[in-house]
């Protein structure tokens, strides 16, 4: 699939063939996809768990059922949780961005060197934001762009893909997690039982009341030909229907197979 | 609950009386379309004994799984939870396959979620 497309044909699938077992080398490129994120000092904080449904005791996947996700976490067959390690940081004390000095990725043209590292960037700036109650913020921005890529590269490898967060402390739990690690939110794996297109693209703000150039209130100007463009790349999908027969009935035959409230 | 206590029966007025009972019936009709009071004449009854097990009205079962917080309506989530149970328990007893039993607590369910009260079961088939 072409990325553009990629993009547009993401939904948050709901809907999971519970029978149908997701193959272990499409979970390992999603990871793969997280591992090359970008992220800040090059840290990575993100931390992730496959989760196998089907290996999962009973009493384990009990647990992890919410009121609000349990229907999507037993359909799914892969769960992938993911986690902020919150003590990278001052367990690599800067070695990561010396590496990024070594390759040339940062270079003194911007500044760059090993005894920047060494002397202010780990002990004046990394090392007390790790106490600040800022940090937790900044660093999970990071695994959210990390998941963001396993997600994307999960709907390349034609698998539907959705966020759910968990109960956080079960997670920790079940999976035996180091302290220091924060759960996040949990990657739903599997092929879609409803059709992949979830109905169309789902509603979305106005562009321009998202999105300003120069300063806040001046909306950034839609240009209608880049939008005929995305479109023709399938980026901008026809969009979900409120109320549309066609998904009402998809969702009365998916509720019929698998027993749900109406 | 009646069989726990010894609290007198529950005096259930017809359904439709109960202002959650129309409010799931118009919840159904908005998303799904139809008239969900006579398409499926076994809706009403199948809540009704549901009511009658737990000894509760439709507005006390609401009441129990929602309250109000800062001017806010919220749910409450042991009461959830506990609803959430005895919807099972109560499912698990009914005779009849699977997909029947189910049918009997997705009806309960159903009247809980168009109420606002979010739940999941997981598959019943």
């Amino acid at each position: 699939m072409e990325f553009k497309e990629v993009i547009g044909s993401r939904r948050s699938i709901r809907f999971f063939d519970p029978d149908r077992p997701v193959e272990r080398e499409k979970i390992q490129k999603m990871l793969e996809a997280m591992r090359l994120s970008s992220c800040a000092v090059n840290a990575h904080w993100a931390r992730a768990i496959v989760g196998f449904r089907d290996d999962l005791a009973e009493d384990q996947l009990k647990r992890l059922l919410t009121p609000v996700a349990a229907l999507n976490v037993e359909l799914a067959p892969v769960h992938i949780h993911l986690f902020n390690d919150l003590g990278i940081v001052n367990r690599i004390q800067g070695s990561r961005l010396k590496e990024l000095v070594d390759v040339g990725a940062l270079a003194p043209t911007h500044g760059w060197s090993h005894k920047f590292v060494d002397e202010f960037v780990y002990p004046q700036i990394l090392k007390p934001l790790t106490g600040s109650p800022f940090y937790q913020v900044t660093s999970t921005f990071d695994v959210g762009v990390a998941a963001c890529q396993a997600l994307l590269t999960g709907v390349d490898e034609g698998l539907g893909v959705g966020f759910v967060t968990l109960n956080g402390a079960v997670l920790k739990e079940v999976f035996k997690t180091p302290d220091d690690w924060i759960p996040l939110s949990t990657i739903l794996v599997g092929y879609p039982s409803e059709r992949a297109d979830g109905g169309g693209q789902r509603p979305r703000p106005p562009f321009e009341e998202m999105y300003f150039e120069g300063a806040y209130g001046k909306p950034f100007k839609r240009d209608d030909k880049v939008v005929a463009e995305l479109k023709a790349a399938k980026m901008i999908q026809e969009p979900a229907k409120p109320n549309d027969p066609a998904r009402i009935e998809e969702i009365k035959k998916l509720a019929d197979k698998y027993g749900l409230p109406m | 609950m009646a069989e726990e206590t010894t609290e007198q029966p529950v005096e259930l007025r017809p359904l439709q009386e109960y202002a959650t009972v129309r409010e799931w019936l118009r919840g159904l009709q908005q998303h799904w379309g139809g008239d969900p009071a006579n398409d499926d004449p076994e809706r009403l009854p199948m809540l009704e004994a549901f009511c009658r097990h737990i000894n509760r009205d439709p507005d006390q079962i609401i009441k129990e799984t929602t309250m109000i917080k800062d001017g806010e309506k919220r749910i409450r989530v042991k009461g959830r939870e506990r609803y959430v149970g005895l919807i099972d328990v109560w499912q698990a007893a009914m005779e009849g396959s699977r997909i029947r039993k189910a049918k009997w607590g997705n009806t309960v369910r159903s009247f809980l979620i168009h109420n606002g009260v979010l739940l999941q079961s997981g598959v019943q088939n």
